[in-house]
């Protein structure tokens, strides 16, 4: 039985729920919701309420790790941190500090993503920093960025409350973002009509007033027909667009003609889609959301603008009820970009390559700095295949598993010179580094998460670190100091966020006394806002106009598009029960129960068309690579389309996908691969990855 | 007070009925710790560091202790049971269940119909009853995918004197010609016909193996006149505790480890929910 | 029964003590309350707040390790705590106490814990906020023959004390209280009856118990509800009554086997779910069925003598998926009326 409860922030989606962590000792034993948090309200999801087996000491790295010829051995962190050192200064030296990077990890706090720009950019003096966010909302970051001036969920989550219509587009928050999802499901039963735009059946899609089952990737046929209709209808908000926007004459034109090409182009009826117009249109209070279903595209740049374009041409933002809001999918992504670990910013999103604010960091860091933009995560992988990149420091991520075409991510980071994970567990991608560091969980340290709706919460510490582990920001503080720097000078958690503060606006009238008041502060919060901003946008827009762009975008096709050699399409899902890569929720008996037998869900009429039956053991093939699975057959698929979870090592759905890229964002096409599915061996075991590719 | 933990056997040795099957030889550390089972009932299986599962007696211990089990591989106990070797301690508790209703079943005219490994649960009935005298008739038919997946050969052969043995196989090559009266389909596909064989309608049909199989043939049985009380089938059900606490096999407000796994028909069909889909051949991708 | 008044619960805590580790509801800076040890010194007086989380883990252990294996022999592993007192726990939470007391009468690990414990009850004066326990016979007065003392906040502030076992007069010994005034009891008893007037007095609850135990009601109603069931097992981890538990093998710090069992869900997918992918229970709304009939149904009430369900309230608030006790209710009448309309 628990001795105390510690109050801190859920570390799994971006809804930022908080959670009580049950303590016996120094171990956590168990959660309980917290009723008073005004997000999560007494609730958590399957995931929240595992989350003590998810940090679970039984499989942590409580050591550093050095690898060799026979695997990996424990080793001092002093001997580790002296190997790194001597290999990052000799690759410096070599080959220049951009043959550096560093993957920071969307689920560590602020300070540590802070100390792990500033490591790279104050000490190896690179821009070469990314995370995760470039395969999530990179579109959502370039995109609103061009429309609205700032690329952040416009409203907050309890705006789901004052919506009249809820319009979920490319996302499936009942089973991430679960609590929002719940939300959604609430307001709903209260009166408020949901409209549903995604390939599968999702769970909402199942509840919605109106259902589009759009084919996967033809976001911006759909969205461009409901601007027609709406135009023509004279339904759009006249006024609002007349004083807050530019760019309408040349967006009814780019429109122009959609309507009669959309069920083609979208497979969607002409009725539904008039009538999701006149719903969200007509509403007094419409709110979008949306997810990976429009990002995760060649068009995800395009696809974000196409629904700012909607928004902006319905009046649908600046007020309660409504707005553009993207989902963010980890604890602390938006954090992560908000600190800026991205190749082009600086925290607070400020220009690497502007003058002033160049200018600004090197005084506030008392050092010269480079301007060159970086090379995104995806860029990396690319650079060292080239023999242009040879070290990357990496922490709480598994591209291994979740960036896609895992094949061409293991190949690359086996060419680099030196690669460093710090993580919690043995994850694909730490069986790869030449040096494992032992990190802290989230309950072993304290810190700050940014959700999704800008919300930055301050953890409490609840467990000392196990082992030998430490938090990110103590040893990227170590190779600084090793490396005679003493940019990462800091003793405190605090110390950071102040810092931090001071140089990022949209943080800087925030503290960690008023964060513990208040249940955290939404940004901006400065001065003209001391409590936060819980709506963005409500009289002027972020651009330099203070105007919102509408730009016209035409449907762009996918990447692929299935053919005789690949004739099925395959997409990617998210299950309630499962985290990324599965590290921490795998642990948990009872959702790594819930796993099912087999995970490519396939409609019966393709399935039966290839002779293969519910449960039987199958082949997915793209052009990437191949894996074995299960055939789960499912009605929420149509025809056509297939889709597997991207949770499971040993049948990763990145062996397939797809690493095209938006030109704009460099965000590659996980939504979307052509595949061929064959029937096995009735009676054989689907055979794991590491199986296939013959490691035992 | 009940206890949770297991008595220690030994793997004592095994051989393979078919490709996925074999039976089990097991020895109770103490031959005395253990009540002696009835035809029906099961007991636990521990496979330390794994799990543990339910299992049939096929055979009850005798006076060493010794019993059998027929045991099929599907998960992940039973795949860790087929890489133990003799010699392994493993653990058992038991036994567990309502036993078949063998009172009730004096005097009458019984047809047992059987599917794949569900023929395992009416062994030791089927052995009991022909020991006794005051069974009129005894009838058994039996079903199975092809022949190498057919169960307990020699003991069918040998059951063949003294009962009517129906043996049906879906896929009907390479089966044993010595094998009495083979049919090709399911029991329920050849259901009617082996009615006709019989001398007389039975007055009480045991049931055991794949649900939708009992539930199809029961129905079938109900249709043609039989009472649902003299309709038994013994079910299969996910277990941990197998002592009506950890919830796992719940029909409603029942637990198949202490109500069942025998059931009879009409109690079964009270207590299944009117929900279950009679395939689970649909999943939703969430 | 005895009967005493107090000024303070704290002299009571001081006693108890020194015999008994004292298990209480703390609250935290948000004010929300958990069952915690509460430190020797200083101790703090009770809430009659419902805590987050009820009691229940003191005894279903959320984890426990049930047997140890050394490769020879398998060893009972039956905890052995020392006597502890749960010091103001609400009357829905003891209902389900005595509850689980029935459901695992037989199990060794529960009852070694609870022949250990003293329960001290407190009456709820005024509604929480989604509490129907007056509908379920559970509260919000504590049950004589739910707890071994029951305390009761009088209008003067000051406390009555019912000493309802010889537990409970045991615990007393050496501690010597005036006793209670004579209309005690009266007072008591109006002011419970003061306090179920203050509830919500909508039928909905009463009429929704009722189509439950009539086993009315069609799947399409259980198939539409259960899409909302995220299975998070948000509601059966924090209901009182629950007791479905899993169990896996762990190896502990000795080179043994261990056999632990953990608080499970009946609305997991999983659940029932067999190594052959046989599931009786596959569907949602099959879960949600069984769920909700085990809470109220004739065979419940048969076996316990009361409804699975003390009307904590508690699986309203944490439902993300909106089908809590008040919510299935609402719409368990809905769905009754308009097809009466039909």
């Amino acid at each position: 039985m628990a001795t105390h409860s510690i109050s801190t922030i859920c570390p799994y989606c971006g809804v930022g729920c908080g959670i009580n962590l049950l303590v016996d000792g120094n171990t956590a034993v168990g959660v309980e919701p917290q009723p008073c948090h005004p997000i999560s309200r007494g609730q958590l999801c399957a995931k929240g309420w595992s989350t003590a087996y998810g940090i679970d000491i039984g499989d942590r790295i409580s050591k550093p790790l050095l690898r060799d010829q026979h695997g990996f051995h424990e080793t001092s962190w002093d001997n580790a941190l002296n190997i790194i050192t001597e290999k990052l200064t000799t690759i410096i030296a070599e080959s220049g500090a951009d043959a550096l990077g560093v993957i920071s990890s969307a689920r560590a706090t602020n300070e540590d993503n802070y100390a792990a720009q500033k490591l790279a950019r104050a000490v190896f003096k690179t821009n070469n920093v990314d995370h995760c966010a470039r395969i999530c909302h990179s579109p959502t970051v370039a995109g609103l960025k061009m429309t609205l001036g700032s690329g952040a969920m416009t409203n907050s989550a309890e705006d789901i409350f004052s919506a009249d219509v809820i319009m979920v587009i490319g996302a499936d928050p009942t089973e991430n973002h679960s609590i929002i999802g719940g939300h959604i499901m609430r307001a709903q039963l209260q009166g408020a009509k949901l409209i549903v735009i995604d390939p599968r059946k999702s769970r909402l899609a199942k509840l919605a007033n109106i259902h589009l089952q759009l084919k996967a990737g033809s976001n911006i046929a759909l969205i461009n027909a409901m601007l027609e209709e709406i135009i023509s209808h004279q339904w759009h908000d006249q006024d609002f667009i007349q004083h807050r926007c530019e760019g309408f004459d040349e967006l009814a034109a780019a429109v122009s003609g959609s309507l009669v090409t959309a069920p083609i182009a979208t497979g969607v009826d002409s009725a539904l889609i008039c009538a999701a117009a006149k719903a969200y249109s007509q509403a007094n209070n419409a709110m979008i959301l949306y997810g990976m279903g429009v990002t995760q595209y060649v068009s995800g740049t395009f696809n974000v603008i196409s629904l700012s374009n909607l928004a902006l041409t319905c009046g649908q933002i600046g007020r309660p009820g409504t707005g553009i809001n993207p989902l963010r999918g980890q604890n602390n992504v938006q954090g992560a970009c908000d600190m800026g670990c991205l190749p082009n910013v600086y925290p607070g999103y400020q220009a690497v390559d502007d003058s002033d604010t160049h200018h600004k960091f090197s005084a506030a860091w008392g050092t010269e700095l480079s301007n060159k933009k970086g090379l995104t995560s995806l860029g990396m992988t690319t650079a060292a295949m080239e023999g242009s990149f040879h070290g990357l420091i990496l922490f709480g991520e598994d591209p291994v598993v979740t960036d896609p075409d895992q094949n061409h991510v293991r190949a690359a980071l086996q060419k680099l010179d030196l690669l460093v994970v710090a993580e919690l567990t043995m994850t694909e991608t730490a069986k790869l580094a030449d040096v494992v560091l032992p990190a802290a969980s989230f309950a072993e340290k304290d810190g700050t998460f940014t959700n999704c709706e800008r919300r930055v919460q301050h953890l409490q510490q609840a467990l000392s670190p196990t082992g030998e582990t430490r938090a990110d920001w103590r040893w990227l503080a170590a190779i600084a100091e090793r490396l005679g720097s003493d940019q990462l000078n800091w003793d405190s958690t605090e110390e950071i966020f102040n810092e931090m503060a001071a140089l990022t606006p949209i943080y800087s009238g925030m503290s960690y006394h008023q964060l513990d008041q208040k249940h955290g502060l939404q940004w901006p919060c400065n001065e003209q806002h001391p409590l936060g901003t819980a709506i963005l946008h409500r009289d002027k827009f972020a651009t330099s106009s203070g105007k919102a762009q509408l730009i016209g975008v035409h449907p762009i096709a996918t990447d692929e598009t299935a053919d005789d050699q690949y004739p099925l399409i395959l997409t990617t899902n998210r299950l309630h029960f499962h985290y990324g890569c599965g590290s921490m929720t795998r642990k948990s008996p009872l959702l790594e129960r819930e796993t099912p037998a087999g995970i490519l869900f396939i409609n019966p009429q393709d399935a039966k068309q290839k002779n293969i039956h519910h449960l039987d053991p199958v082949g997915v093939r793209s052009r990437r690579g191949y894996l074995e699975t299960r055939a789960m057959y499912t009605e929420d698929v149509p025809p056509g389309l297939v889709s597997m979870p991207y949770h499971f090592r040993e049948a990763p759905s990145n062996q397939l996908t797809n690493a095209a890229q938006d030109p704009i964002s460099k965000m590659p096409e996980l939504k979307a691969c052509a595949v061929a599915v064959t029937a096995l061996e009735p009676g054989c075991l689907p055979r794991d990855m590491d199986t296939l590719r013959g490691v035992q | 007070m009940l206890t949770l933990t297991p008595l220690p056997i030994e793997l004592l040795s095994y051989d393979d009925d078919s490709k996925d099957s074999r039976h089990f030889s097991f020895r109770l550390l103490d031959p005395d710790a253990m009540m002696m089972p009835e035809p029906g009932q099961f007991f636990m299986l521990h496979i330390p560091g794994i799990g543990a599962a339910p299992f049939t007696f096929s055979t009850a211990p005798d006076k060493k202790g010794h019993f059998r089990a027929l045991i099929k591989r599907m998960g992940a106990v039973t795949h860790a049971l087929f890489d133990c070797q003799p010699g392994t301690i493993l653990g058992a508790r038991g036994p567990f269940g309502k036993a078949w209703p063998i009172e009730q079943l004096s005097g009458q005219r019984i047809l047992m119909i059987a599917g794949g490994c569900g023929l395992a649960p009416l062994v030791s009935l089927i052995e009991t009853l022909l020991k006794k005298k005051n069974v009129q008739h005894l009838a058994l038919l039996y079903g199975a995918a092809n022949a190498s997946t057919q169960l307990f050969n020699p003991e069918r052969q040998r059951w063949q004197q003294q009962m009517a043995v129906y043996n049906v196989l879906e896929d009907h090559s390479s089966a044993d010609p010595k094998a009495q009266s083979i049919l090709t389909g399911t029991p329920v596909d050849v259901l009617d016909s082996v009615l006709e064989q019989l001398d007389q309608f039975p007055t009480a049909v045991l049931l055991c193996g794949p649900e939708i199989m009992m539930q199809k043939v029961a129905q079938q049985f109900t249709s043609l006149g039989l009472p649902a009380t003299s309709i038994w089938l013994s079910i299969e059900r996910r277990m941990h505790c197998a002592v009506g606490l950890c919830g796992h096999c719940y029909l409603q407000h029942n637990y198949a480890c202490k109500d069942g796994p025998t059931y009879r028909w009409d109690q079964f069909q009270r207590l299944s929910s009117t929900l279950s889909a009679p395939t689970n051949a649909i999943a939703s991708c969430y | 029964m005895q009967f005493y008044q107090l000024e303070t619960t704290l002299i009571l805590q001081q006693h108890l003590a020194r015999r008994f580790q004292i298990y209480q509801r703390i609250d935290d800076l948000e004010g929300d309350g958990h069952w915690q040890l509460a430190a020797a010194d200083p101790l703090t007086t009770i809430s009659e707040d419902l805590p987050i989380s009820s009691p229940k883990g003191l005894f279903f252990g959320d984890r426990e390790n049930l047997f140890s294996f050394d490769g020879n022999v398998f060893r009972e592993t039956i905890p052995s705590p020392a006597p502890f007192a749960l010091f103001g726990v609400q009357s829905c939470d003891l209902t389900a106490i005595a509850y689980q007391d029935k459901f695992f009468v037989d199990d060794p690990y529960y009852q070694a814990r609870r022949q250990q414990a003293l329960l001290i009850g407190i009456d709820c004066l005024n509604p929480c906020e989604h509490g129907f326990c007056h509908r379920v016979d559970a509260g919000p007065g504590v049950a004589t023959d739910c707890a071994d003392m029951i305390l009761h906040r009088q209008p003067s502030g000051n406390w009555l004390l019912l000493v309802s076992s010889d537990k409970g007069e045991e615990a007393l010994r050496g501690l010597t209280l005036p006793a209670a005034d004579s209309n005690a009891l009266t007072e008591r008893k109006n002011q419970l009856d003061h306090c179920v007037q203050q509830f919500d007095d909508s039928p909905t609850i009463d009429q929704g118990i009722e189509i439950l135990m009539s086993h009315n009601i069609d799947d399409r109603f259980w198939q539409q509800a259960g899409i909302q069931c995220l299975s998070c097992s948000g509601c059966t981890s924090l209901c009182p009554t629950c007791s479905c538990y899993g169990t896996h093998d762990i190896a502990d710090d000795k080179g043994n086997i261990v056999q632990q069992r953990f608080w499970d869900s009946c609305l997991y997918e999983s659940f029932q779910r067999e190594a052959s992918q046989h599931n009786p229970s596959a569907q949602a709304g099959t879960r949600l069925q069984r769920f909700w009939t085990h809470k109220f149904s004739p065979q419940t009430t048969a076996q316990f003598g009361r409804h699975g369900c003390v009307g904590c309230g508690r699986c309203e608030q944490t439902c993300p998926g909106v089908i809590g006790a008040h919510s299935i209710m609402k719409r368990l009448v809905a769905d009754q009326e308009n097809r009466d309309l039909c």
